[in-house]
């Protein structure tokens, strides 16, 4: 009589923790670095979810960002893109120096802030975390360039201690046509890879 | 046969079972952990503390946006008391985002610009199944989907003279308990 319980009591505890496993799995908690956390539109790599932020959130989804994004704002006040390969859809690496440019957001605000593979701001004293709407100014087109050394001119994002990083894409109040349409209407900012190895 | 095979019936199921817990349990696990940490930070039930300004070095939670200043408000409304939030006008963007124990942003208030310069945003926030008192009261009257949660202001400030400039609005943000 005590076999048959103890492999029912096996079985249970085997399917439980797998089964836990896998749900931490399929939400990006455990395993790979699943920029996927951002999977419901892909605006040439920028990557994002209509439901960020919402009750609506199917489980996954919610799970994946109360872990890679909490507190994020729902799709009518701010929407979030995310980004972890540059235009050869390489992985973005503080080993590299790239080129990032874009032109003015149809929102209200907008920033580009670099996280490293933790999505935490990476431990370096540089200040130069993010580029947003007040530093770019007026500028229909701009540029920067991100690297782990500052660079002798132009708008920076410091790499330094990032590791394979992302850069998240923030608009604030968004005009209505991005958040209904926005792989027709964003402005998908490019990362160009311009050496690797290399101090600037 | 048989009982390998009520093994591995078993098993499919606690497979399942486990998977749609954890699933099911995760963000509010984070919630809790998040709000324990930002209470650790200085936070304080009902009452609005603002962060520091968010560099590498005193970052608390995932993706923190180091050109917003952020000021926090755990609540608790498992007592039956309602809330009464206020925030000082700001010249730029602000928000007040209000979420609940599983992370869920149930609402959202602007603050900023359209506002008088000088006046005070307010908003009503009532627990579960509390309806809006029928008052007098000029601003938004929001039920909480749950008891516990957080209440965050957003403000504009990505240079240090922005951010100090939050710092003495940021005097008059409250979140406390409405009496009587």
């Amino acid at each position: 009589m005590l076999k048959p319980l103890v492999l029912l009591t096996i079985s249970t505890i085997a399917g439980l923790l797998l089964g836990g496993a896998s749900a931490l799995y399929m939400s990006g908690l455990i395993g790979p670095k699943s920029i996927d956390a951002f999977s419901d539109i892909d605006v040439e790599g920028w990557r994002s979810d209509r439901s960020i932020g919402s009750a609506s959130a199917d489980p996954y989804t919610r799970a994946r960002v109360s872990r890679h994004g909490l507190l994020a704002l729902a799709k009518e006040e701010a929407i979030y893109f995310t980004r972890a390969t540059d235009d050869a859809d390489a992985p973005l690496d503080d080993a590299c120096i790239y080129e990032l440019s874009g032109g003015q957001q149809d929102a209200f605000w907008w920033s580009i802030t670099l996280y490293d593979a933790d999505s935490r701001l990476p431990m370096n004293d540089d200040d130069a975390l993010s580029i947003d709407a007040t530093t770019i100014g007026e500028d229909a087109k701009w540029t920067a360039t991100i690297s782990p050394t500052q660079p002798e001119t132009g708008h920076w994002l410091s790499s330094r201690n990032a590791d394979l990083f992302d850069l998240t894409l923030r608009l604030y109040r968004p005009a209505d046509e991005v958040i209904l349409r926005p792989e027709e209407t964003l402005i998908a900012p490019s990362i160009r890879k311009l050496s690797c190895g290399e101090t600037s | 046969m048989i009982r390998w095979l009520a093994s591995f019936i078993v098993f499919v199921a606690a497979l399942f079972v486990g998977h749609q817990l954890v699933l099911d349990k995760t963000p509010g696990f984070i919630m809790k952990k998040a709000m324990t940490v930002m209470k650790e930070n200085g936070a304080q039930l009902h009452s609005f503390t603002l962060s520091a300004r968010t560099t590498p070095q005193s970052q608390t939670v995932v993706r923190p946006s180091p050109d917003l200043a952020y000021s926090i408000c755990p609540f608790d409304l498992s007592g039956g008391q309602s809330l009464l939030v206020q925030a000082g006008a700001y010249s730029n963007y602000g928000s007040v985002s209000f979420f609940d124990a599983r992370t869920n942003n149930f609402a959202t208030v602007r603050i900023g610009p359209e506002q008088t310069p000088g006046a005070r945003f307010g908003v009503k926030l009532h627990p579960p199944g509390k309806r809006a008192a029928d008052d007098n009261f000029a601003g938004p009257q929001i039920e909480a989907p749950s008891a516990k949660g957080l209440i965050l202001i957003r403000r504009l400030a990505p240079s240090q003279a922005a951010y100090d400039e939050v710092a003495k609005i940021a005097v008059g943000d409250s979140c406390g308990p409405i009496s009587g």
